[in-house]
Parts: C-alpha cells; structure tokens; sequence
C-alpha cells in the first residue's frame, strides 16, 4: 500500500520503556519516517504512558502517510499495559503471525 | 538493606521535607499565597506523618497530624494564613524539627512546648471556623465533591480519621447485589510524568478496586512531528464497579491530585454505564504480569535503593504489611493483596505512595546519597594524584632536558586531566549554603521572641555553594553573629520607633561568589557600633592606651578582641562569656577573613570571606630567601619588576613604591618572616601587589617567581603548629614542603604590629 515501495524497516523496542526513554523513542520514530514499519515490542518487559503516547502519534502519522505500522510481536506485559490504559492495539497487529 | 537504614533515608527526607516546610512559611509570611505554596508546605508535614506512621514514631505523627490539619483549613481558605498564623505554625515547623531529630537522636523535646503548640494549632482550626467546629475535612485531602466526611478536627491519639461516607450507607445497604459504579474522568498533567509518576500505575491501581472498564482518550495527540514526548496527551474515562467507596477510587489518586485532573462521581447503583456514547474497553482483571516490574514509578528510584529494594522483596515475600517495615516492601506486598478493608487500602495507597513521592523528589534532580568518608578519601587520593604528577612533571624536566614532545605533550594532558577530576571531585563535595541559612532563621526567631523584638531576616542568595566542610563550620560562628545581630545590634522596638524606623528589624544575610572567595554578609539595620562605648570598655579592660588614637575602623575591630561585651547587662541569648573573638578564631581557621563596618544609627555589617574549599588552591610559588613560599593566587592583583626610580624610602626603614602615579607601601616578605636579618634589594627582587580583605594594597617583596600551580592543602596546625604568618602547607613536585603565605597577616604585620619572635622561620623551613 505504500506510495513507493520502500524496504521495510524494523525497530525492536527496549525493555524498559520510561520517561527516560520517551525523547529517545520518539527520536528514533522521526528517524524511520517513510518506511514501513515493523515494531518489536517481545522484550519490552516494563512500558509507560508516554512511550504509548509516542508509539500511538507514529501509528497516526504513518496512517497519514498511508504507510504500514505494525507490531509483529509484542510482550505479555506491552499487551496488558496497554489495555490497561485503554489503548487499543488490535489493528495494529501483524496478521501473519 | 536493614531496617535502620531505611530509617535512616527517611530521616534525610524529613530534613528535606523539613527545610521545604520551612521556605513555604517563611514564602507565605512574605505575603505569598499561591496555592501551591501552601500545597507544599501541607504536602511536607504530611509526607512526614506518612513516614513517621511507617516507622511507629507516634510523637511525631501527633504532632504533625495536628499540623497538618490545620494547614488543610489554610489549603482549603477557611484560614487566612495571618502574621499571626504564621507565627503559630513557624513555631511548630520548629517543634516538628525538634521531634524528628529526638525521633533520630533520642534527644529530648520540650514537651511543654508542643502540648501548648497542639492547643494553639487547635485553637486556629477550630476558632476560625465556628460551624465546623467538630467537622472538618478528613487528612487524607479530599476535593470539595467528596462526601461530607465527618471525623473530629483532631483526636488524642493523632489518629488519621477514617473518612465516613454517607455514600455507602445509601449503597451498601438496599443494594447487596449491585454494587455501585463510578465514573472516573482522569487527565494527568504533564508534572505527573515528570516526577516519575505514571498513569499506568495508577489505573493499574484503580483497576484493582473491582471491575473496570476504560475508555482512552488520544484526540489532543498529534502527530509524530509536533509531539512533545514529556507532554501528557492522553485522558481517561473509566468506569469503575466497586464497592470499595469513593474514597478508596481517591485514595488511588492521592498524591498524584496535584498533577492531574480528577472527577470521581457515582453513577448509579445498577445500571447508566458511563459514556453509553464511548467505546469502553474492559480492563482484565488479571494484571499480575505487571507486578513482576521493579515496584513504584518508573526508573526514577535511586539506582542503589531500588536494587536493595528488590533484594529486600525477594528476601521477604512473605512480611506482613502490617510490619511495616519497608516503604517500599509496603508498597509491594500490599498491592499484591487484594485489599480487603478500606484501612488496608488505605496504608497501600499511603505507603506506595510515599514512595511516589520519594521517587519525585528524586525525579527533579536524579541524585545518590554517598557516604562522606568515600567522598574524603577519593579527594585525598585526588590530592595525593596532583602531587604525583607535578612530581613525575619535574622529573621528567630533570631527567630529560629536550624533553621529546610526545612525553611533554601527555604530560600536559595528564595535567590537564588531574586539573579537571580534581574540579569534578571538589563539585562533588560543594553545596548550597542554604541548609545553614535556613537553620538562621530559626534562630533569628527564637531570639526575637526572647529579646521582645521584632525580627525579619532576609536571606539572599542561598544557593551559593561552597566546600562541605566550610559550610559545617559556618553554621556555629554565623549562629553566634546572628544572636549577637538580634541582641546587641538591634534595638528594641520602642527605642527604633522613637529613632524614626520601624518598628521591625531587618537582618540580611547574604552569600555571593566573589573571585574564588564566598563573600558572606550579615547587615543589621540596628543602632551600629556604639564607639564611644567600646572604646571606653576597651579602656577598662586595658586592650588600648587610654590616649590611643584609633580610627573609626580600629574601634570597631576592637569587638573582635578576647572576653568583650559590650552589652550593660550579659543576656541569655550573647555574651555568655563567648565572644567576637572566637568567632573571629572560627572563621581565620577556615582560612576567611572577617570584617566589621558600621554607621552609627544605620546599622552594621559583618564581611566573611572564605575560601571555596579547604582542599586545595592555585598558588603562586615564588622564593624568598632561599626558601620556596607559595602566595594564593587570589590574592595577588599584579607582578611588576620595581625599578630604581620607582622605590622611595622614608623613616627608617619604611619604603613605597611608586605604581602608576600612586604610593604603595613595600613588604619584604623575606624580612617580615624574618627569614633574612636586612631589608633585600627591591630592584633585584619581584613585587606582587596583593589586595588584603582589610582594603589596600600592598606590595609584597619576593626574590623571585617560580611559576603559577595548583597546590593540595596540607595544614600545619594539625602536622606541625600554628606558625604566625603562615596559612598552611604543601608538597612540591620534588617532594619539599612549601608553606602557603597567609596575605593578610602578613600585610597586617607591616602595618607596625610586626610578628611575634618566636614566629621566627629560620629554623623552620
């Protein structure tokens, strides 16, 4: 679905996603603009509000830019921290795995 | 991580804590009434209670319940925090000082004191609001849509009153099968965030009152471009089945209330699921994964706590929460239980989120708490580095006289180096004045009240910073100044109002960096030197000539001397037999300099300057007379090579030299020591024009200058004696001692008053 046809790119996510790690995800997000996009989130073992905030204004702006944004494996706790928060992440996951 | 070690934090936040209460009052004594002053200074006293609750100290919780509650009447504007007020509740910030330390110390308190401070704090909490008299909110802060709480302003025991809400009176009751539902609108700030709170934490939290479901709300967030990673975007709508009480939903949010948003309403007891219009998304109940995280806000526990942290979870699983050992355990284990009564979730929110709030304490500027003795011994190693290397420098020099560039290059590099770990140690070890200027204000209080008179104490830039060790040694001769400023200084209210002034006294105290020095100021705006008066005492005590003929600058030095007092009557609070001089002594062994001036009427003030650290200093090693002398840099204005025509003789043996169209007395240093019988050549020598903190200029005479080097201090007093003339000692590169000039003693000395013989230095060099 992607305008042009660009490699897909993966980035896998740290463990601990805090504060700390906010600016440097969100920094690493702006860096991947213009590709696909394949989040590994299966060794995220601790993640907060603003790392979802983060990943979910990527997840729009790719949307926007009618590229793919998928998570193709995520960790038990990912998974329930984000419904915990009532983020909903379902659409966003890889359909072949 | 035992347990007195954990006291042991606690007892350095509540000095944290403690120092915060006591800026937030003196802030709203100066008319300050943001809210969030008030937020602070009630957010202290009651970090304090929680602790202390934690640890069985019921003297204190008592007490600051009390304190506490009436703080929450001045939060909530049903008591205007008054001059009055305010002087109650200084009163008690000090009483609360005093119960922590003897908390620590096992000192005592005056129990007189603070029996009659609880009735005064009751009195302002009860008087203020007559139809509230019995009711008040409950401690723990409940916003105005809570239920009407009922529980008695305050109680014997100090008790935290257990807030009663008529609520579950109508639900409980007639609905056994339904339990009520809450709808919950949550908008963290983004201050949550920032002092390493987290609202998956608390939803988490909230998510264990009972079945929850949760609607996020993503409109306010853009796109990746314009994010603001920090910002707080998200918001929620939850709704939350629980037959806990709105109390327990807000017990959740309890010390995350000042940085978010917060609506709590019931909804109904059956059916009105909230948001019909919202998607909801059911929370699972089982978020157990998520416990197996380091406990509390994310990442912003001190590195070395949180890892005894989790080694004390482990060990101790099975501890139960009512030990109450670990703050932190607390936090954990009880979290882990569903709580069953509302008082267990009670003492999990509270604990868990006293280690919220530690962890934003810590989150605004990270830091780790050191032992002092590790800082010592890596600066003594930091010295012994410095020595090595100028060693190894000038060995190099010795052993090879070309010198190939690539050793001189990394030996200027090592230089370098050692130059820049030695700045870094030295930082370790800096702090702000503040803690010492904070304990004056106590003190100005305490000695107003005494005396009758009324006191302000202004203090200005406090957050100066200085060697630890000069800042533990300020605090004894600053107290002594302070009482002597209040007592003698300032006079009574009656007298300033007749002498035009007003009826309060204005202390200042004031730290600025002034060119390597801290330059402390103490200014009264009291009656100033009565000179008349000292100079008649000094008459009887036989320190002057009754003719002498002193200058307005000399008669007030004279208070610097031994056993003089000039007050009519000795006080309670000065002149127990501890003089100016002492304070003097105390500040010349910290290697300051301490000067009077007054202006009769006006008022006077005292100059402390003290060196930054008493570690080490730049240096300028010079000769005299075969002797290698190390003079501070700090000191030193100008060198100049005198010539000839510039040097005039009179008297004696009296000389000036001329500089620039003005005359400068000329010092031979070497001759001032004695360490040569007749006055050296002045052409043949070098001069250095120092400035003493006295004023003037002096032009000191050495033979010749060696070079400009950073030295390590080593003191004499305590390897060798006290030698008149001399601050201190260092190592050189070759392994000899140097002594380190003390300017001022020396210029003083050539004012006439010349050293003593036996600071003869012949022998001793």
């Amino acid at each position: 679905m992607a305008s042009k046809k660009t490699a897909r790119k993966t980035l896998s996510l740290a463990p601990v996603l805090d504060l700390n790690e906010a600016t440097t995800l969100h920094e690493k997000l702006l860096g991947l603009k213009g590709s696909d996009l394949t989040i590994d989130a299966s060794a995220v073992e601790r993640v907060g509000t603003l790392c979802v905030q983060v990943l979910m204004a990527g997840a729009k702006t790719w949307e926007e830019e009618h590229l793919s944004f998928t998570f193709s494996k995520v960790s038990d706790a990912f998974e329930k921290t984000t419904q915990l928060i009532g983020v909903d992440i379902d659409h966003l996951m890889a359909k072949e795995i | 991580m035992d347990m007195n070690e954990i006291k042991e934090i606690f007892f350095q936040e509540c000095e944290e804590q403690l120092a915060e209460l006591e800026s937030g009052l003196l802030k709203l004594n100066d008319g300050d009434r943001d809210p969030e002053t008030v937020n602070a200074v009630f957010r202290a006293v009651h970090s304090i209670k929680g602790g202390a609750g934690a640890f069985g100290l019921d003297d204190l919780v008592s007490f600051a319940h009390v304190f506490e509650t009436t703080l929450d009447c001045v939060r909530s504007n049903r008591l205007d925090p008054g001059p009055e007020v305010l002087k109650v509740m200084l009163k008690s910030a000090d009483v609360l000082a005093d119960l922590t330390n003897a908390a620590r110390d096992g000192g005592s308190v005056d129990e007189a004191r603070s029996r009659q401070l609880i009735k005064e704090l009751e009195a302002l909490a009860n008087g203020e609001v007559p139809q509230a008299s019995a009711v008040a909110e409950p401690v723990a802060p409940v916003s105005k849509a809570a239920p009407v709480a009922v529980a008695p302003v305050v109680n014997d025991e100090g008790f935290q009153p257990v807030a009663f809400s008529f609520d579950d009176f109508e639900t409980d009751e007639p609905a056994s099968m339904e339990m009520p539902t809450y709808e919950i609108v949550f908008k963290p700030k983004s201050d949550l965030y920032a002092k390493g709170n987290d609202a998956t934490l608390l939803l988490r939290d909230l998510s264990r009152l009972g079945e929850m479901s949760i609607h996020c709300d993503m409109d306010t967030l853009p796109s990746l471009d314009r994010l603001s990673p920090e910002t707080a975007y998200f918001s929620w709508k939850v709704s939350l089945k629980t037959d806990k009480g709105e109390d327990a939903i807000r017990t959740v949010f309890e010390f995350a209330e000042w940085d978010c948003d917060l609506d709590v309403s019931l909804v109904s007891g059956e059916t009105a699921p909230v948001g019909e219009e919202l998607p909801m998304q059911p929370v699972p109940f089982d978020l157990s994964i998520l416990d197996d995280e380091p406990v509390g806000p994310i990442g912003v526990i001190e590195e070395e706590e949180q890892l005894a942290a989790q080694q004390e979870i482990r060990n101790a699983a099975v501890a139960a929460a009512g030990t109450a050992s670990n703050v932190l355990q607390m936090a954990q284990s009880a979290a882990r239980a569903p709580a069953e009564k509302s008082a267990g979730a009670a003492a999990s929110a509270a604990a868990q989120s006293a280690a919220a709030q530690q962890a934003a304490a810590s989150a605004a500027t990270p830091t780790i708490r050191v032992d002092l003795d590790r800082v010592d011994r890596l600066i003594n190693l930091v010295g012994e580095l410095v020595i090595n290397q100028a060693m190894l420098s000038q060995s190099v020099v010795e052993n090879d006289a070309n010198g190939t560039s690539s050793i001189n290059m990394g030996l200027e590099e090592l230089q370098q180096l050692t130059r820049e770990i030695q700045d870094s140690v030295m930082a370790i070890r800096a702090q702000p004045v503040k803690p010492v200027f904070q304990r004056m204000s106590r003190i100005v209080r305490e000695i107003a009240d005494m005396t009758g008179k009324s006191v302000r104490l202004i203090t200005e830039g406090e957050n100066t910073e200085v060697d630890k060790t000069v800042i533990d040694k300020l605090a004894e001769p600053l107290t002594h100044m302070i009482r002597n400023a209040v007592d003698h200084g300032l006079e009574t209210p009656e007298k300033r109002l007749a002498a035009g002034k007003s009826a309060e006294g204005t202390v200042r105290l004031t730290a600025k960096h002034r060119s390597g020095r801290i330059v402390i100021e103490l200014a009264d705006d009291g009656a100033g030197i009565n000179r008349e008066k000292v100079r008649q005492k000094a008459i009887d005590n036989d320190l002057i000539a009754a003719d002498a003929n002193l200058s307005d600058e000399e008669i007030d030095n004279l208070i610097f001397h031994a056993g003089f007092s000039t007050a009519d009557k000795i006080s309670d609070i000065s002149g127990r037999g501890v003089g100016m001089d002492v304070v003097k002594r105390s500040i010349q062994a910290l290697g300051g300099r301490i000067n009077i001036s007054s202006k009769p009427g006006h008022g006077s003030v005292f100059t402390m300057s003290l060196p930054l650290t008493l570690a080490v200093l730049d240096g300028m090693v010079v000769t005299v007379a075969n002797q290698t002398l190390v003079v501070p840099l700090t000191a030193i204005v100008e060198t100049l090579q005198p010539e000839a025509a510039a040097i005039h003789s009179f008297g004696s043996n009296q000389r000036l030299i001329s500089i620039r169209n003005s005359f400068c007395p000329l010092v031979d240093v070497g001759r001032i020591l004695n360490f040569r019988a007749s006055q050296a050549n002045p052409v043949e020598g070098v001069a250095l024009l120092v400035e003493s903190e006295g004023g003037g200029q002096r032009a000191l005479m050495v033979d010749a200058i060696q070079g400009q080097r950073q030295v390590v201090i080593k003191s004499l007093e305590a390897n060798y004696t006290h030698v008149p003339g001399i601050a201190a000692a260092t190592i050189l590169g070759d392994g000899r001692v140097a002594l380190i000039l003390d300017v001022d003693t020396i210029v003083a000395a050539s004012r006439g008053q010349s050293l003593k013989p036996e600071m003869s230095l012949a022998a001793a060099g």
